[in-house]
């Protein structure tokens, strides 16, 4: 348990960096990417931006959780394992989560594409820490 | 000078001046009906790019008063612009309902412009005169006294073109500037506001 907290925990200080910082980037450097983000089905009156802010550290707990279970399945060297880890969840949980989004809400393609490999980053790179940190 | 003499010129002193002031002084009251092609634009920015919204037509024939008495200034107004909010188009349908989101179109659905007063009579004539005037604009169910700059001139065909424009903040009317992604993607809270209104004059009394 001990484990599965730590791992999550630094996992998730390392995505929060990441994230939010390769957001701000994207932002700065290509706003032009984010225009359709004007729009009502994106909350904005910022009463939820703690939820938005803590979304690396969920994501890394519940992943954690995941790869203490499962790690068993994953051989060979750790930045291998990360990869194949973020692949697995790529295609148990992005693909179908984004494919009923992309079929139920009013967002552009490219949008939609752009969570697919914002999460399977972020699960690559949580991958790569567990297995360095909970091998 | 005999009494007679002085009696002459003072009767010609009051003459001339109650003609100089019955034909010098404008109609007490002037009334100016808005036509139907008038446009309102709202101008305003996010940090990835800018927007610009507008009313295209008004569709109601509203009138404006102007209450003239003399050569008194200001001038009073009354009259006003109620413009629906449904009715703002930003040629992007995601801003465009971010937008009437924003202004509560729901709750709210009328972007009130009381007509106040203007700091003198204009000249009307082919040039644009800059006149400033103040306003009650009531949006979001927030009513606001504003200063406008505006710019009256007159056509050939009597049509009297008023633009009008003043700079107003979301704040102002206690809304909240739209922020996306836990604010990495927000607005700026001030927004350009322009009108342009078409009257004719249409009774004076």
């Amino acid at each position: 348990m001990k484990k599965i907290f730590l791992s999550g925990l630094t996992a998730g200080i390392i995505l929060f960096i990441i994230s939010y910082g390769g957001l701000y980037t994207a932002i700065h450097y290509f706003p032009s990417f984010f225009v359709d983000y004007n729009n009502p089905l994106f909350n904005s009156n910022g009463d939820r931006d703690i939820l938005f802010y803590s979304h690396a550290f969920i994501f890394s707990f519940a992943l954690s959780w995941f790869w203490e279970r499962f790690k068993g399945l994953f051989k060979g060297h750790f930045i291998l394992r990360g990869l194949e880890f973020g692949f697995v969840y790529g295609i148990i949980a992005l693909v179908p989560v984004m494919w009923i989004t992309f079929s139920s809400l009013d967002i552009t393609f490219t949008m939609v594409s752009s969570w697919f490999f914002y999460g399977l980053c972020q699960a690559i790179i949580a991958g790569i820490v567990f297995a360095r940190t909970n091998p | 000078m005999s009494p007679k003499k002085n009696s002459i010129i003072l009767f010609a002193v009051v003459f001339m001046v109650v003609f100089v002031s019955a034909t010098d002084k404008a109609p007490a009251l002037i009334k100016w009906i808005i036509l139907k092609d008038c446009t309102v634009r709202v101008n305003g920015s996010t940090n990835i790019n800018k927007f610009s919204c507008s009313i295209p037509e008004y569709q109601r024939s509203d009138t404006l008063t102007c209450y003239r008495p003399g050569n008194e200034v200001p001038v009073v107004l009354s009259g006003r612009l109620a413009l629906p909010v449904i009715s703002f188009d930003c040629n992007n349908s995601m801003m465009t309902n971010d937008l009437r989101k924003t202004l509560k179109a729901k709750e709210f659905p009328s972007l009130n412009i009381y007509f106040i007063s203007l700091e003198k009579y204009p000249e009307l004539n082919h040039a644009q005169e800059p006149i400033t005037g103040l306003v009650n604009i009531e949006l979001a169910g927030i009513s606001k006294k504003i200063e406008v700059n505006y710019r009256f001139s007159m056509d050939e065909q009597k049509i009297i073109h008023l633009v009008g424009t003043q700079t107003i903040r979301f704040s102002d009317f206690l809304l909240v500037p739209p922020r996306k992604l836990g604010g990495m993607i927000r607005a700026d809270d001030r927004l350009d506001v322009i009108f342009r209104i078409n009257f004719k004059r249409i009774a004076d009394s």
